[in-house]
């Protein structure tokens, strides 16, 4: 087996490229799906260190299965504790202690915001979608934000329709202005394309890796505002032999990651 | 004194048209057996809140319960997004309810204010986002924007909630109302202690004496509350944790029926209308899917080692 096999899919890549970011003993709130599997992915290799919890009010669960929701029974026997919203959402990141949190949405911005609340006016609504939950205060609070987003037109704006959760807002010092804390915000989106950093000066998403199925100017067209590229902008490493390993044997022998092509990341 | 009645008059007597509603379960414990009472005894005008809401408000917005829903997010989990909530806000059907917005964390903090007697809380989240922009029927009173008179910072004022009513469904209640709850809380404890009276649904009536073997599980004390209904399985298709776990197949009957009103309607009339209470529909979902299927989703008790309280 070479070190980079090439048979994975493209959500498997999106969850290693989500896991790469996550550092050992960082604090980590996670949904279901990519989160709670990029997050594993790291735990198992480069982060033995790092804890998850659930917003519901789990930390540091030990499911026999994948979660599938936030509130899946399984994520109750084997944690380390179990609270309600106030612990977790309150005290845990209110108070300041998660370091990274992961983030999706129907639209996401240049800026990092994430709309899921409305496609369309709020008051004559195209679709309306389910609304923040935890994910307002999770883009607020949480120190590094990962946004994963399918990479098209339609779910990458210049502007979202509506804000429902803070990346840079309208730009640098927006944060600051609104009194969020300190050194908090968006750190990457990954892609079914690409990954894409925020210009530490402009705020603005650029490119820093294309999948290796795509290239520059393929990711640039999708894009739909005026795409910066990284001076040092590479392909994108391909899933390792061990993450591989690790996702498919140990967290999702079942494959259930594959559901995420017909969500259209392929 | 006991509390302890049927679903009927709990609902009959505790809650009336018009009244603002915490309806516990995130996830987890969703008090169904109430809900389907609600919706059989035709209440209307209901304000109904709870974090992250599922296929429980959903349907009480589809049987035209609902007029004004404090909201965080409502799906359906695997099943995408909440039909009947749709239709209402995109074509007013059965009505248009109309919306507050809010996040799981600030919705929670507004309990836990009403249940303190505080006035208002500070939060973190929401400033700077369109969130800010929606005001519906709370108008100036959704939220205020003050500087910290500690240290001058511009901060987010979130007011107390208060319900009529709350409903919850939890494990394990003595007679009088000391109501017992363990596993994944959301925001159930807080809404419950929020409110001006409570209506425990539960898995189990047992002794006061029991409560006292564990009494660090008791969530909300008798005091608070006015009804006790022993309803087994009460919170099917949602999980309790120690005694049956989520029925995800029941879930995409739910999803598949409210694809559109008719179906709704049907589901409603097989569900709700067409049983009298929760001993009716056990029997009707077991002559449905089959005892199997019943017993598949019941939990293996398992006791563990107990904590000791003695000296």
């Amino acid at each position: 087996m070479s070190e980079h096999p090439n048979d994975y899919i493209k959500p498997e890549l999106m969850a290693c490229c989500g896991a790469r970011h996550i550092r050992d003993n960082d604090v980590v709130i996670v949904g279901t799906g990519f989160p709670t599997m990029a997050a594993n992915i790291a735990k198992h290799t480069h982060a033995p260190n790092a804890t998850m919890m659930q917003e519901s009010g789990v930390f540091d669960a030990r499911p026999a299965r994948p979660a599938l929701s936030v509130g899946d029974p399984c994520l109750n026997p084997g944690a380390a504790m179990v609270g309600g919203l106030i612990e977790v959402m309150g005290m845990f990141l209110q108070g300041g202690w998660v370091d990274c949190g992961f983030l999706s949405g129907a639209q996401v911005d240049k800026f990092g915001n994430i709309n899921t609340t409305v496609i369309g006016d709020y008051n004559k609504p195209k679709s309306r979608l389910p609304g923040s939950g935890g994910a307002n205060p999770i883009g607020a609070l949480a120190k590094r934000v990962l946004i994963i987003a399918l990479h098209d037109k339609r779910s990458l704006a210049e502007r979202v329709d509506f804000i429902t959760t803070p990346g840079y807002l309208d730009g640098p010092g927006a944060r600051e202005k609104w009194g969020l804390p300190p050194d908090t915000g968006p750190e990457v989106i990954v892609t079914n394309k690409a990954v894409m950093h925020f210009d530490k000066d402009t705020k603005e998403a650029y490119l820093t890796s294309w999948h290796p199925d795509t290239n520059i100017d393929e990711v640039v067209s999708l894009t739909p505002w005026k795409l910066k590229v990284s001076d040092d902008a590479h392909e994108t490493e391909p899933p390792t032999a061990e993450e591989l390993r690790v996702l498919r044997e140990v967290l999702d022998p079942f494959r259930m990651i594959k559901i995420y092509e017909k969500r259209g990341y392929i | 004194m006991s509390k302890v009645m049927t679903i009927k008059d709990a609902v009959e007597k505790n809650i009336n048209n018009g009244d603002f509603l915490f309806i516990g379960g995130y996830v987890c414990r969703p008090p169904f057996s109430a809900v389907h009472e609600i919706i059989r005894q035709h209440k209307t005008d209901l304000t109904i809140a709870r974090s992250n809401a599922a296929d429980d408000f959903d349907m009480l917005i589809g049987a035209g319960c609902v007029k004004r829903f404090i909201s965080t997010f409502i799906s359906l989990g695997l099943y995408g997004l909440a039909r009947c909530y749709r239709r209402s806000i995109e074509k007013g059907i059965p009505n248009k309810i109309e919306l507050e917005e809010y996040t799981n964390l600030s919705l929670p903090m507004m309990f836990m204010a009403g249940a303190m007697g505080m006035p208002f809380v500070p939060v973190k989240d929401m400033v700077g986002t369109d969130m800010m922009k929606i005001r519906s029927f709370m108008g100036e009173n959704k939220y205020r924007m003050i500087d910290s008179p500690f240290d001058g910072k511009p901060v987010m004022l979130v007011p107390a909630l208060n319900p009529d009513v709350a409903i919850i469904h939890v494990q394990q209640a003595d007679e009088n109302g000391n109501a017992q709850m363990w596993g994944i809380g959301g925001d159930c404890k807080w809404g419950a202690n929020a409110a001006k009276k409570v209506i425990v649904t539960c898995e189990r009536i047992i002794s006061r004496e029991t409560i006292g073997k564990d009494p660090s599980r008791t969530i909300v004390p008798a005091f608070k509350v006015a009804a006790v209904c022993e309803e087994p399985f009460g919170a099917h298709p949602g999980y309790t944790p120690g005694f049956y776990d989520v029925d995800f197949s029941f879930g995409y009957v739910y999803q598949q029926a409210t694809n559109t009103v008719e179906g709704f309607q049907s589901f409603l009339d097989e569900w709700v209308f067409g049983v009298k209470d929760r001993n009716e529909y056990i029997q009707h979902y077991i002559n449905r899917f089959g005892f199997a299927q019943y017993k598949k989703l019941q939990a293996r008790f398992d006791y563990g080692y107990p904590v000791s309280y003695s000296y």
